[in-house]
C-alpha cells in the first residue's frame, strides 16, 4: 500500500465518519417526525425550521449531561461496552460501495466482512449488560445475546444465498454482476442494473428484512430494551455521552440494514438507472459518482422510513414468540431459499424460476404462520409438594398449582 | 400476515390525517360552549348591573368555601331603574381553591353565576388566584359574548316599568296615583 493510498483512505474515513454522524442526526429527526405523523402529532417543530435542529440540541444535551457510573459496576467493561457497539457500526461502512468503485476499501470478501463485523455488536451489549451490575441490564444483555445470535443465522444464510447467486463474495459483484466459467463455458451473471435481486429472490428479501429488524432491536423485536419489561435493557445504567454512543450505534445499524437491503436487493447505486448513462447521455465521472450516491441514499432513506413506519404500527413480540419465529420459521425458510438458489445455479436454469418458486412458498408459509397463531405449547402443570401442620410424618400430598388450563 | 398489512394501512391513513395537537403556548385549542371552566359573574345588560344580589346561596353551598360575598342596597332601585332591591358589593372567589364542581351555578336563583370557558390560569403568587368582583364580571361578560348567553327566566319589571305598565293598562287611574295594586301586572313576567 503506497503512502497516497493510505492518505486517501484516511481522508475517506474522516469524511465518512462526519457524513455518517450527520445522517444519523437526520435519521433521528426523521423517525420522530414519522412517528408523530402516524400519531397525528406535529413532532419536533421548535428548534430550527420544522425542528430540523432538534437532533443537534439533543446531542448537546447528551454531551453535557453527567456521566454516571454505578459504584458496583465493572468500570473498565462499563466504559468499553459502548465502544464495542459503536465501532463495528462504523467499521461496516468501510466496505459499503456508495458508487462504482466508490468505497473506502473495495474488499474482495466484502460480504464475509459484513457478516463478521456485524456479529461484534452483541459482545458490546452483553458486556454493558453485565458490567452495569443491574438485574435489568443483565437480563437485557442476555436477551440481546439470544435474540441477535438467533437472527444472525437467517441473515447470514440469505447473504450466502446472494453470494451463491453471483458466485462471488465481493459486494461490487452483487451490484455489477459477474462472469463465471463453468465446465469451460462462460456464463454471464446479470448485475442488478438489469434486474434487482428483490425480484429474483423475494423470499430472501422478506427474510432479510424481518431478521434485519430483529438484529437492530427495532420495534416489533425490541425485547432487549423493552421499557415495560427490562426498563432499558443493557442501557439502563448508562447516561450522558455513553448512552449517546449506544444511541448513535443503534441508528447507524438501522442505516446499515437499510443500506444492505438496498445494495443486496434493490441494486445499490446502479438501479433504477445506471448512473453512467442517465437519459442516454455520457456523464463526467464526478457527476456519475454523485448520482450513484444519490440513488443509494434515496433508496436507503426510503427503507429506513419503512422501518420507522413499522415501528409506528406494530406492538412488541413476546420473547418466546420472537425466538420461535426465528428458529421455526425464518431459519428453515432461509435454508429453503439457499437450496433454491443453489439448485437454480447448479442446473443453470433462468433466474425467473427462483421467483416462480419463491412466491408460492411465501404465501404458503404466511398462511401456515397465520393459521398457527393461537396455538401454544401445552401449559405445563407445576406440582408443589406441601406438608401441612397436622400431617407431620405422613406422606406428602401434591397440589395442582395450575388449576386453570388456558387451552 | 394479512392483518399486519392491514395494520400498516391503518397507520398510513392515520399519517395522512391532519394533526390533532396544537403547539400550546402559541395556539390554543377551542373548548366547547358547554365546557365548565372557572365560575364567573354574569352581567345584566338590560339594567346595566350584575345579576348577583349577594344572597350568599352559592357561598353557603360551596364545598371548598372558596367564595365570599357582601350585599348592599341597590341605588338603582331607589332611582326606579332596577327591580333589585339589593345588589352585590364585594365578591371574591379563590379560583385556586375552586374545584369547578358547578354547585354554585345550580343553586343560584338569579342566573348570576355561570361556569365560564376560562380554564388556563397560572399566577406567580399564592394569592394571585383570588379574583375580585370586577375581574369576575369581566370573565362573565366575555363568557356571555362567547356562548350567546341568555337568562333562563325573564327579570321582573323595575318600579319605573311597573308605573309605565299601569299607565298603559289603565291610563285614567295612573294619573290619579299608583297606590292601588293591580294583581296581573304585579309579577311582570311578560316584560322582558
Amino acid at each position: 500500500m503506497s503512502f497516497m493510498e493510505i492518505l486517501l483512505a484516511i481522508v475517506g474515513l474522516l469524511g465518512l465518519f462526519t457524513a455518517l454522524v450527520v445522517v444519523v442526526l437526520s435519521l433521528t429527526w426523521m423517525e420522530r417526525k414519522t412517528l408523530a405523523r402516524i400519531q397525528q402529532r406535529a413532532g419536533p417543530s421548535i428548534v430550527g425550521p420544522h425542528g430540523l435542529l432538534q437532533p443537534v440540541a439533543d446531542a448537546m444535551k447528551l454531551a453535557t449531561k453527567e456521566d454516571i457510573i454505578p459504584s458496583y459496576a465493572n468500570k473498565l467493561l462499563f466504559w468499553m461496552a459502548p465502544v464495542f457497539v459503536a465501532v463495528p457500526a462504523f467499521l461496516i461502512w468501510v466496505a459499503i460501495p456508495f458508487g462504482d468503485k466508490l468505497a473506502v476499501m473495495t474488499l474482495d470478501l466484502g460480504l464475509l466482512y459484513l457478516v463478521a463485523i456485524n456479529g461484534i455488536g452483541v459482545v458490546g451489549l452483553l458486556m454493558g449488560g453485565w458490567a452495569s451490575s443491574s438485574r435489568y441490564s443483565m437480563l437485557g444483555g442476555l436477551r440481546a445475546a439470544a435474540q441477535l445470535v438467533s437472527y444472525e443465522i437467517p441473515i447470514v444464510i440469505v447473504i450466502l444465498s446472494i453470494a451463491v447467486l453471483v458466485q462471488s463474495l465481493s459486494i461490487d459483484a452483487v451490484i455489477a454482476g459477474n462472469t463465471i466459467t463453468i465446465n469451460g463455458s462462460e456464463r454471464v451473471l446479470p448485475g442488478q442494473a438489469a434486474i434487482p435481486f428483490a425480484l429474483v429472490m423475494p423470499m430472501g428479501l422478506l427474510i432479510f428484512f424481518v431478521a434485519g429488524l430483529a438484529e437492530l432491536g427495532r420495534t416489533p423485536f425490541d425485547i432487549h430494551h423493552a421499557e415495560s419489561e427490562v426498563v432499558g435493557g443493557p442501557f439502563v445504567e448508562y447516561s450522558g455521552a455513553h448512552w449517546a454512543v449506544f444511541f448513535l450505534a443503534e441508528y447507524l445499524n438501522t442505516l446499515i440494514i437499510s443500506a444492505l437491503i438496498v445494495i443486496l436487493f434493490f441494486g445499490g447505486w446502479s438501479w433504477p438507472s445506471p448512473p453512467g448513462s442517465l437519459f442516454g447521455n455520457e456523464l463526467s465521472s464526478t457527476l456519475t459518482d454523485f448520482i450513484g450516491v444519490a440513488w443509494l441514499m434515496v433508496k436507503t432513506y426510503l427503507v429506513a422510513g419503512f422501518i420507522f413506519w413499522i415501528r409506528g404500527t406494530y406492538p412488541r413480540l413476546r420473547i418466546d414468540q420472537l425466538m420461535a419465529f426465528a428458529w421455526q420459521v425464518l431459519i428453515p425458510l432461509s435454508f429453503v431459499n439457499l437450496l433454491l438458489v443453489a439448485t437454480v445455479m447448479f442446473y443453470g436454469w433462468p433466474l425467473w424460476v427462483m421467483t416462480a418458486f419463491s412466491l408460492p412458498i411465501i404465501v404458503i408459509v404466511g398462511l401456515v404462520v397465520q393459521r398457527s397463531r393461537g396455538v401454544r405449547g401445552r401449559p405445563q402443570t407445576v406440582r408443589i409438594l406441601r406438608r401441612s401442620a397436622g400431617e407431620i410424618g405422613r406422606p406428602m400430598t401434591s397440589i395442582d398449582a395450575t388449576a386453570t388450563d388456558r387451552g | 400476515m394479512l392483518g399486519g398489512l392491514k395494520g400498516l394501512g391503518v397507520t398510513l391513513r392515520g399519517a395522512l390525517r391532519p394533526k390533532v395537537t396544537a403547539e400550546y403556548p402559541k395556539e390554543h385549542l377551542p373548548v366547547d360552549d358547554r365546557y365548565m371552566g372557572f365560575p364567573a359573574l354574569t352581567w345584566d345588560f338590560n339594567r346595566d348591573e350584575p345579576y348577583c344580589t349577594g344572597c350568599m346561596v352559592c357561598v353557603r353551598y360551596c364545598p371548598t368555601e372558596c367564595m365570599t360575598a357582601t350585599m348592599k342596597d341597590n341605588p338603582k332601585f331607589e332611582e326606579g331603574v332596577s327591580h333589585r332591591k339589593k345588589i352585590i358589593q364585594k365578591f371574591e372567589i379563590n379560583l385556586g381553591r375552586c374545584i369547578l364542581c358547578g354547585i354554585c351555578v345550580d343553586v343560584c336563583n338569579f342566573d348570576a353565576i355561570e361556569m365560564s370557558l376560562e380554564h388556563e390560569r397560572s399566577e406567580r403568587l399564592r394569592d394571585g388566584n383570588r379574583v375580585g368582583l370586577p375581574a369576575l364580571l369581566d370573565m362573565g361578560k366575555k363568557y356571555q359574548a362567547q356562548v350567546g348567553w341568555r337568562q333562563s327566566k325573564a327579570s321582573p319589571a323595575s318600579p319605573n316599568e311597573k308605573l309605565e305598565i299601569k299607565a298603559a293598562a289603565n291610563p285614567a287611574k295612573a294619573v290619579d296615583g299608583g297606590a292601588k295594586e293591580q294583581p296581573d301586572s304585579d309579577s311582570g313576567e311578560d316584560v322582558t
